[in-house]
């Protein structure tokens, strides 16, 4: 009999759950069926009063149709609560383009000059920084390069044109220029410091040459400057090597060749083996194998005595790369007067 | 310099091609910027055998030959030379032949006879300027042969930058030479174990001045300061006339005409020693010269026909009757050599570098002579280079030496450097075994000693350049070959490298506006002054270029401003809406030596043009100067400055003027606590964007970035997280045109002390009447308790009425 009941109740409930169309009713037809005051829970509750043998079969079979109900109930739950929320009204095409969102660019110069800058801060230089006008004396005397030396010929120089009238106690008796090369950075932070000391210093310096797609009136060096007592031209090779595989992330071959420059002693001029083709030679290398990358050498005595240092005590390395040159051949980039050029569809690549 | 890789060869005995010089002189010498082959192919011109010659029929002046080119061709060839006879040898330009100097041979009728090829002469043969008839060749020469074949002109040219400090020897064929052989492997056994070492067949270093002294020559130097040496040699019974055809070559190779056979000579010498010469004309000048400076204003007329106004710092040789030559520049009109000269009178000279450098640069004079002279030259090599050119002038031009006069006070002698062994691979890192460093040495002209553990370099007198210790390590490293040098790590203290700290700010600040939708340009530091006064800094007293390479560029910048408003315009032709900035230096004069240099920022956004009917929905809000001003907090706060606030334009500020500036949309930046503003944001004057041709407007914003660097807080403080709750209560009130809201905010501020947590505008609508009506959300609490309402009441009306009583506004209930 009892049975039958719990059969009959699991018919209704089930055709009942089948029907419904809303979670409220759910809600309403689930306390009817499981709730405390409900038939189901009634059968539940007279088990107590039955005999082992009944309270076990009836007991079982109540157990599974209440799983059985329950089941329903959150399938009901489940379907009605999927159909509540109309997707289909909402579609969208994923397709279609998205807003642009206003990017900014570092410009090529910067980017290369901090790549620059975390390998050797990485490698322990300090980096330093000079003035961009300077005196006749930092750019040029001081650097072993006398008034009518022949060697102030190899850079054409912008001078400033005197202004006497800007100076009130008409001081401005030393000639001053748009510094030709950072070098002056390696005075002025020695008359600072004393040795054992490494530095490097990115800057802008100015050149009066007419521009060309390799030449431009203004660019960017870096001056590097190691100085101790005992640092070789083998100790040049070696951090150059370093600060190159790092930078062009490939194995870079130095070769150094005889040059002159007043303030290094003995002097070279700087290449790497052409990464285009591997130092077989190409049109990136103009067929050489090599490219030439600028000036470096030993500090001359000479300027060591002039910022004070006794002569011969140290010994040191220095050089000059252009900034530019790297950039132009880390992106590939053709024509130098694009870097001061302000134009964004140039600086919008980087 | 050009130099004749013939002439070379021929010097140094090499075996090696041009090509593998070029390559040996680069990696160890000199850059070597290019090798050219010269001497005309000749393609087309054969020589021929003139058969026989008649008279042209219709002209007096030209002659019809028929000439055998070989393989039974025989051509007709209509010829207007005079010197041509029947079996002459001649070169022969055929139908088709491009000429070296520059016109094609074409089949012709030439007064009504065809004439097929051409008779060459020199000239036109590309060789020389001689056109007095046609060139004859030896008869032995083969009929048919190639002219190229026969006159064997061929060489390459190697053009080699000599740099400054070996401009005082290196730019001779001899010294190249000398660089060659020292870099040349062995020639013999016991020089197998070196890189390099040779020594040179011909001893120029021993070339020495016969004692001859000349009878009818005086020479007289005045200071001994300007011209340490003059030789001067008396050649007499001299033809002149056209050099040799091997010396021509070799002068052309190397860039020079060939003149006659005097001035070919000297330049000759000059291009193998490096020693200018001057050769006057002995009748014209006579017995006399003298050395000295010129008086102010003497004139001169120069070979080239240019008269000269002559100061007091300028050399000259003078004679009896006046100024000469312009010594070590170029030599006067009427001294110097002519076809009729049978005597000269030969000047091999030394003169101080510095006066003839000024003197041809005041002049404009750059000839061969004085780019020498203007560099420190060796007085020893005079001597040396008189005695090649007297020798050769024997034999090309019949001349007698009939003896010299030597003026040469104060004799250069060889020094000695000193150089400690050790110091050699210490500086270079390498081992250089001590046979080699002195073998590169003796094969460079120097004298060798060895004592104990340093080297005696007795110095030739024609190396200038080598004083000091580390010049001859220069020379034995270059010469042994850099590649020799292994990588070593330089063994150091570790430590830990100084910050810059100016640097990692701006970094730091280019990485934020990079966030914010700003690019990065790089200008120029200069302007045009039409640029300064576009930007209203006209007044402003900036450096100028002393020789600017345009006008565009001949200001020192005093403002990024003028520079990126350029780029505005530049940029608007391919993009309507964009974000730029630049960090850079500014140079401000200020009675110092050096002017004071500013970095600057300056960033500029130029927002999509609007229709005049937005621009009238545009009055507050969503103005151009508001997204600056967004932009400017943002980055501001992200370098920990939050208590700023901004102000109408007071001052004008010299750097810059308001007039730059909008006016009525555009305020200073100032720091909570002071009157001074570290910034300024605003649109730019729309007179000033006319001028610069820009028909946008254009916001900006400009900060000094030491200020900023100054004002920003790396180290934020943590404020403790609120536990009692905030309420919002929300005001409205109608105020005056005149009223700024930051006034309202100071007021609601005030009035609510350190209950009012933040205040929001929410709403702003500005009326017909010149008034406008403004919302605020005000938002209460206290850190320690939760307000009652009793509190808030008290606190709202309290601000009501300081704000209705301070500033005249209605409150709207």
């Amino acid at each position: 009999m009892l049975e039958q009941k719990i059969a009959q109740i699991k018919k209704e409930a089930l055709a009942e759950i089948a029907a419904v169309e809303s979670l409220g009713v759910v809600g309403e037809l689930r306390v009817k069926y499981l709730g405390r005051k409900s038939e189901f829970t009634g059968i539940l509750k007279s088990l107590k009063d039955m005999s082992e043998d009944e309270r076990k079969t009836i007991g079982q079979l109540a157990n599974l149709i209440k799983t059985e109900i329950e089941t329903a109930f959150v399938e009901k739950e489940k379907e009605l609560k999927e159909k509540s929320f109309d997707f289909a009204a909402e579609k969208i095409d994923v397709t279609m383009p998205a807003k642009k969102l206003q990017r900014g660019h570092l410009h090529p110069l910067s980017r290369i000059q901090y790549e620059i800058e975390d390998i050797f801060t990485s490698m322990g230089f300090e980096i330093a920084d000079g003035p961009e006008v300077e005196t006749e004396f930092y750019n040029f005397d001081a650097l072993n390069i006398p008034k009518d030396h022949p060697a102030r010929d190899m850079q054409d120089t912008f001078w400033i044109k005197n202004n006497e009238q800007l100076t009130a106690d008409n001081k401005q008796q030393e000639k001053i220029v748009m510094r030709t090369q950072t070098s002056d950075v390696q005075i002025r932070f020695m008359e600072k410091h004393t040795p054992p000391f490494r530095i490097i210093a990115p800057g802008r310096v100015f050149r009066r040459e007419s521009t060309d797609t390799t030449h431009d009136h203004t660019f960017h060096q870096f001056e590097a400057l190691m100085v101790g007592e005992d640092i070789t031209v083998g100790n040049l090779k070696f951090v150059a090597e370093q600060f190159f595989s790092k930078f062009f992330k490939a194995d870079v071959e130095i070769r150094l060749r005889p040059s002159y420059f007043p303030f290094t002693e003995p002097s070279f001029e700087f290449d790497i083996n052409c990464l285009v083709c591997g130092g077989k030679g190409c049109s990136s290398c103009k067929w050489a194998g090599w490219l030439e990358l600028g000036g470096a050498g030993i500090v001359n005595q000479n300027v060591f005595e002039a910022v004070g240092y006794p002569r011969n005590k140290y010994q040191g390395f220095a050089w000059g790369f252009g900034l530019e040159r790297l950039a132009m051949m880390k992106y590939k980039i053709d024509d130098v007067r694009l870097f001061h050029s302000g134009d964004l569809r140039f600086v919008k690549q980087f | 310099m050009k130099y004749s890789y013939n002439w070379l060869k021929e010097l140094s005995d090499t075996k090696k091609t041009a090509t593998e010089i070029a390559k040996l002189i680069t990696l160890h010498s000199f850059e070597v910027e290019s090798v050219e082959k010269v001497g005309s192919a000749f393609e087309g011109i054969v020589v021929g055998e003139i058969l026989e010659i008649s008279k042209h029929p219709n002209a007096d002046k030209l002659q019809l030959t028929k000439v055998s080119i070989g393989n039974d061709e025989i051509l007709d060839i209509v010829c207007g030379a005079k010197n041509i006879a029947v079996g002459d040898h001649i070169p022969v330009a055929t139908v088709g032949t491009k000429m070296p100097v520059g016109f094609e041979i074409k089949e012709a009728e030439i007064r009504g006879e065809k004439s097929f090829g051409m008779l060459c002469a020199l000239d036109e043969l590309g060789l020389g300027t001689d056109h007095s008839g046609i060139l004859q060749l030896d008869k032995k020469t083969e009929i048919g042969a190639t002219f190229a074949s026969v006159i064997n002109n061929s060489d390459e040219v190697l053009d080699i930058k000599v740099l400054p400090d070996r401009a005082h020897d290196a730019v001779s064929h001899v010294a190249m030479a000398r660089e060659i052989v020292a870099l040349e492997p062995a020639r013999n056994a016991s020089h197998s174990d070196a890189g390099g070492g040779g020594e040179m067949d011909y001893d120029y270093d021993g070339l020495v001045l016969e004692n001859k002294k000349a009878k009818n020559l005086k020479v007289k130097i005045e200071n001994n300061s300007l011209c340490k040496r003059y030789i001067g040699a008396v050649l007499s019974g001299v033809q002149v006339k056209a050099s040799p055809d091997w010396m021509k070559a070799r002068l052309e190779a190397c860039g020079l005409n060939a003149i006659n056979n005097v001035v070919d000579a000297t330049n000759y010498v000059m291009l193998e020693l490096g020693q200018p010469f001057h050769s006057f004309d002995g009748d014209v000048i006579g017995n006399e010269i003298i050395v000295r400076t010129a008086k102010k204003d003497e004139e001169l007329v120069l070979l080239d026909d240019s008269k000269i106004k002559l100061t007091n710092d300028d050399i000259v040789i003078a004679g009896k009757n006046g100024v000469l030559a312009l010594a070590g520049i170029m030599g006067g009109k009427n001294s110097g050599i002519s076809n009729e000269t049978k005597n000269i009178i030969l000047e091999a000279a030394n003169f101080k570098p510095l006066s003839i450098r000024k003197t041809r640069s005041r002049l404009g004079l750059f000839t061969d002579a004085s780019s020498r002279f203007e560099k420190e030259l060796d007085p020893n090599l005079a001597e040396k280079a008189m005695v090649r050119v007297i020798e050769i002038l024997e034999h090309t031009a019949n001349a007698t030496f009939e003896g010299m006069v030597d003026e040469y006070q104060e004799k250069i002698k060889p020094w000695t450097v000193e150089l400690s062994l050790a110091y050699v691979d210490k500086l270079l890192g390498v081992a250089v075994p001590l046979k080699i460093s002195e073998k590169i040495l003796t094969s460079l002209g120097v004298k060798v000693k060895i004592k104990k553990d340093v080297i005696l370099a007795e110095i030739p007198t024609f190396r200038i350049d080598l004083k000091s210790q580390e010049d001859l390590i220069e020379e034995i490293g270059r010469i042994y070959g850099y590649d020799k040098i292994e990588n070593v790590p330089p063994s150091v203290a570790v430590t830990a490298a100084r910050q810059n700290e100016s640097r990692i700010f701006e970094r730091a600040l280019k990485n934020i506006l990079i966030g914010q939708g700003f690019s990065e340009v790089y200008n120029y530091s200069f302007y045009s002054a039409k640029d300064a006064e576009f930007a209203e800094l006209g007044e402003v007293k900036h450096l100028e270029l002393e020789m600017p390479m345009s006008p565009e560029q001949s200001q020192l910048r005093v403002s990024l401003i003028p520079n990126l408003l350029k780029n505005v315009k530049e940029n608007l032709k391919n993009f309507n809406e964009f974000n730029i900035f630049e960090i850079g230096k500014v140079y401000w004069p200020n009675g110092e030596v050096l002017p004071e240099e500013k970095s600057m920022l300056v960033g500029a956004m130029v927002l999509k043009k609007k229709s005049a009917k937005e621009e009238k929905m545009d009055k507050r809000h969503e103005s151009g100067f508001f997204e600056a001003k967004a932009a400017v907090n943002n980055f501001l706060a992200q370098l920990g400055i939050v208590d700023h606030y901004y102000d109408t334009f007071g001052g004008v500020p010299i750097e810059t003027p308001l007039a730059l500036w909008h006016q009525s949309r555009a305020g200073e930046i100032k720091i909570q606590g002071s009157e001074k503003s570290f910034g300024y944001v605003g649109e730019i004057s729309p007179l000033v964007l006319e001028d610069f041709d820009i028909n946008t407007r254009v916001v900006m914003f400009e900060f000094d970035m030491d200020k900023l660097s100054q004002i920003s807080d790396d180290e934020r403080e943590f404020t403790p997280i609120r536990k009692h709750p905030v309420v919002t209560r929300d005001i409205s009130l109608l105020a005056q045109k005149n009223v700024r809201i930051d006034e309202i905010l100071m007021v609601i501020q005030s009035a609510g002390k350190d209950l009012v947590q933040d205040v929001d505008l929410f709403d702003a609508i500005d009326f017909a009447d010149d008034t406008s009506s403004f919302a605020f959300h005000i938002i209460l609490g206290a850190q320690e308790r939760t307000l009652t309402g009793k509190e808030i009441d008290d606190v709202m009306f309290a601000i009501t009425n300081k704000l209705e009583k301070d500033l005249d506004v209605k409150m709207r209930r």
